[in-house]
């Protein structure tokens, strides 16, 4: 992920480089995002960031989370737990028993229990935008709060002022981030 | 005058030190003993140093200087959203607590952005109740700059926290900034120090009019007189904190009328001490000058 910061001193450059490579890299989204650009302008009080999103991971299937012993199934990680449950209940009812709190008793057959492996429990495609548009929350300066966002397929643009923002600063933005987007 | 120090060291004898304390007319303020460790913050009459440096050499103990000590300091960051809180505003207050201040933090209501930032007269008057502030302005020149008209008609010692290096204003920290991550690197924990000492200068001031018209009674003998009195409670911590010239007192209404009638010397507290309730927490005791009261021995 390549960040670049413009239009402050270097220090405040450097800073707020920083703070957006710590974000997206709490967020877990650095393999997510191609590049990052930040233009700030303190004096006016507008910010603008920009991000190209690039590679998402494939979906979670509940193969990569669990391990087949026969009829059994063992949780391996244990945070897709809740949702693993979720959707076997909601698919298969009663044939399938929690045993203990890691181990699933699956009453399928096995053609049954293969189409099982391939159902999808999360796909990281789904809330990609949200997570960005969090992430992207927290860089932006808290007063910066009339926000104008510019989402295309795989682009991300956010046009931040206390002050209200107004279509000509909007089309000077869009020729700004162009080469970024 | 007293001298306020720390002295970290292990349990052995070391309450042969708090007698000695007790003995030359000090007080023990902090005291904490974690197993075989034991830490304590002193108080006692500056002439008598020498005689508690050697008592702490003969115990094996370490002797540490509280430039902060018996001040009670607030931090205050434009809010306390994700973009200001945990860090630098924990870090720079941690800091301090280790200077010996008793510390508190403040999240202003609409104290984000440039041209929309604000402080209500509550706020100024909640930090006016503590003896300096510490203001964390953020990394842009331009905001500080707008930002420092704030804290103008504030009527205690502060100094600023920013970004930029260099900027000119009285009592101003550069190098500091928004933070993502704890101040742990060596220049961070330099610019922490710079803070320390900045707020140490400007206290000095405050010190110096307290030392040309001395008040009427040591905030730290008025402390000892009113725990003599009520009693902490258990497990409460520092009910009472102590102020460069009064203290705040964290109890409960009832009790608030029978610290009135402490004697202090030939005087009542309430005729040494203006009592009115905190906006922040408890109550509030200004010692008003000698000059005033008249002499209390």
């Amino acid at each position: 992920m390549e960040v670049k910061v413009e239009g402050v001193s270097d220090f405040a450059n450097e800073s707020y480089t920083k703070i957006c490579q710590d974000t997206f890299r709490d967020a877990g989204l650095r393999s997510n995002i191609d590049h990052v650009y930040m233009h700030c302008n303190p004096k006016e009080f507008v910010f603008i960031i920009a991000v190209k999103i690039g590679r998402v991971s494939r979906p979670v299937t509940v193969w990569d989370v669990t391990l087949r012993e026969e009829k059994k199934l063992r949780i391996t990680t244990e945070r897709y737990a809740p949702k693993l449950l979720a959707v076997l209940w909601d698919k298969y009812g009663e044939k399938v028993e929690q045993l203990g709190r890691l181990e699933l008793l699956l009453k399928l057959e096995d053609n049954e229990i293969k189409e099982l492996l391939d159902l999808v429990l999360y796909d990281p495609k789904e809330d990609l935008v949200t997570r960005v548009l969090y992430a992207l929350d927290t860089i932006l300066p808290e007063g910066a709060r009339v926000r104008s966002p510019m989402h295309s397929a795989n682009s991300v643009v956010i046009i931040a002022s206390e002050n209200p923002i107004g279509k000509e600063q909007k089309n000077k933005v869009e020729e700004m981030v162009r080469e970024y987007v | 005058m007293y001298k306020i120090m720390m002295f970290e060291g292990g349990v052995y004898k070391f309450y042969e030190l708090k007698e000695l304390v007790g003995d030359l007319g000090g007080f023990i303020l902090q005291e904490s003993v974690m197993q075989t460790e034991t830490m304590m913050h002193l108080a006692f009459p500056e002439e008598d140093e020498r005689e508690i440096r050697n008592k702490i050499k003969e115990l094996g103990g370490k002797f540490k200087k509280l430039p902060l000590a018996g001040t009670e300091i607030i931090v205050v960051v434009p809010s306390l959203g994700k973009h200001h809180a945990v860090d630098p505003m924990c870090d720079i207050a941690e800091f301090l607590r280790r200077s010996g201040a008793i510390t508190n933090m403040m999240g202003l209501a609409r104290g984000v952005g440039r041209r929309i930032a604000q402080m209500t007269t509550q706020e100024k008057k909640i930090i006016e109740e503590f003896d300096a502030a510490v203001f964390i302005f953020g990394t842009f020149e331009e905001c500080i700059e707008e930002k420092v008209r704030l804290c103008r008609n504030i009527d205690i010692p502060y100094i600023i926290v920013g970004g930029p290096s260099d900027m000119e204003l009285e009592h101003y920290v550069g190098g500091v900034g928004r933070k993502t991550a704890r101040m742990r690197n060596k220049d961070e924990i330099d610019r922490l120090y710079d803070v320390a000492s900045e707020l140490e200068r400007a206290l000095a001031e405050k010190r110096l009019d307290i030392e040309e018209d001395p008040i009427a009674a040591s905030p730290l003998f008025i402390k000892d007189m009113i725990e003599r009195t009520i009693p902490p409670k258990t497990g409460e911590e520092l009910p009472n904190v102590i102020q460069l010239d009064g203290l705040r007192v964290k109890m409960e209404d009832e009790d608030i009328e029978k610290i009135k009638e402490i004697e202090i010397g030939n005087k009542k507290l309430s005729e040494i001490c203006e009592i009115k309730k905190s906006l922040y927490t408890g109550y509030l005791l200004e010692i008003k000058s000698e000059a005033v009261t008249g002499a209390l021995f």
